[in-house]
C-alpha cells in the first residue's frame, strides 16, 4: 500500500494550515506524487498574508511553493501539473510574465481558470509534483 | 450513484495506487435523488457519498490526498469549513476551494483524489 504523509514547509510562518486554523494540509505526499493546497501570496517573515499586484502576489506565491517543495525534497523542476486560480483573466499576461522566471524551460501542464478568491487577493495556485 | 443519476461517467477509476473520483455532490445514494439544501446539509451528504464511493474502490477519506471543494460562492467558506473538518479530523488532504457554477443549483461539489 502506498505511503501518505502530510508535508509541512519548514518555515513555520508558511504553514497557513495550521497557522489559520484550516481543516487541510499544506502538501499530501502519496506514493511517488506530492499534492499541494492552493497557496495565496504570504509573507515568509510575517505570515500574514501578502496581497499586492499580479506581479507582486504571482512571484511570492511561486516562491513560497519553491519553499514548500523543497522543504519535501521536490523542487519546482519536478512540478507534473499546475491549477492557477486568478480573480480577473484580463492579468492573464501579468501573471504569465511573472510565471516563466519561475519555469524557463520545460514547464509543468497547467490549467488557469478565472475565479472569485478569499480576502480580496488576486491569485491562488496548487500543483502536483513528483516526489523527490 | 453516477450510473443511477444517468452521467456518462464512472464514479470513480483506480489506477495504480491512486482513486480519482468524478465530483461529488448532495444526492441520495439509493434514488439519485437531488437533495439541494444548505451549503451545511449538501456538504454532510456529498461527504458521505465520497465515502461511499472511496469504500466501494478499497480507499476511505482517510487516504485522501488532494480535494478541489467546488463552492457556488466563496461566501460560505467558513460554513464549509465546519462541516469539512469533522470528515478529515487528522493530516486532511491537500485542499483548495474553487468558486464556480455547479450543476443542478448545487452548492458543493468535491472533486478528490485518494490512495488506493
Amino acid at each position: 500500500m502506498a505511503s501518505r504523509e502530510v508535508i509541512v514547509p519548514k518555515n513555520d510562518k508558511l504553514n497557513v494550515s495550521r497557522n489559520f486554523n484550516l481543516p487541510h494540509s499544506p502538501g499530501i505526499r502519496a506514493g511517488d506524487f506530492i499534492f499541494l493546497s492552493g497557496m495565496l501570496s504570504t509573507d515568509p517573515a510575517t505570515g500574514e498574508r501578502s496581497p499586492g499586484t499580479m506581479a507582486h502576489e504571482t512571484r511570492q506565491t511561486l516562491a513560497n511553493m519553491r519553499h514548500l517543495l523543497e522543504s519535501a525534497g521536490s523542487s519546482l523542476e519536478r512540478v507534473v501539473k499546475i491549477n492557477i486560480l486568478i480573480y480577473d483573466m484580463l492579468e492573464f499576461d501579468n501573471m504569465n510574465r511573472v510565471y516563466r522566471e519561475f519555469f524557463p524551460k520545460d514547464p509543468p501542464a497547467r490549467t488557469t481558470c478565472g475565479v472569485q478568491l478569499s480576502a480580496g487577493m488576486k491569485i491562488e495556485i496548487e500543483c502536483i509534483a513528483l516526489a523527490g | 450513484m453516477a450510473a443511477g443519476y444517468g452521467w456518462v461517467q464512472s464514479a470513480a477509476i483506480r489506477a495504480g495506487d491512486y482513486v480519482f473520483v468524478s465530483g461529488v455532490v448532495a444526492v441520495d445514494p439509493d434514488t439519485g435523488e437531488r437533495l439541494n439544501g444548505t451549503l451545511t446539509s449538501e456538504a454532510h451528504r456529498a461527504f458521505r457519498n465520497l465515502q461511499l464511493v472511496l469504500e466501494a474502490a478499497g480507499s476511505s477519506l482517510g487516504r485522501l490526498v488532494q480535494v478541489h471543494a467546488m463552492v457556488y460562492d466563496r461566501i460560505e467558506y467558513d460554513a464549509l469549513n465546519r462541516v469539512y473538518r469533522q470528515y478529515v479530523p487528522e493530516g486532511p488532504p491537500a485542499r483548495t476551494v474553487w468558486s464556480v457554477r455547479i450543476i443542478d443549483a448545487f452548492k458543493l461539489q468535491l472533486d478528490a483524489v485518494a490512495l488506493a
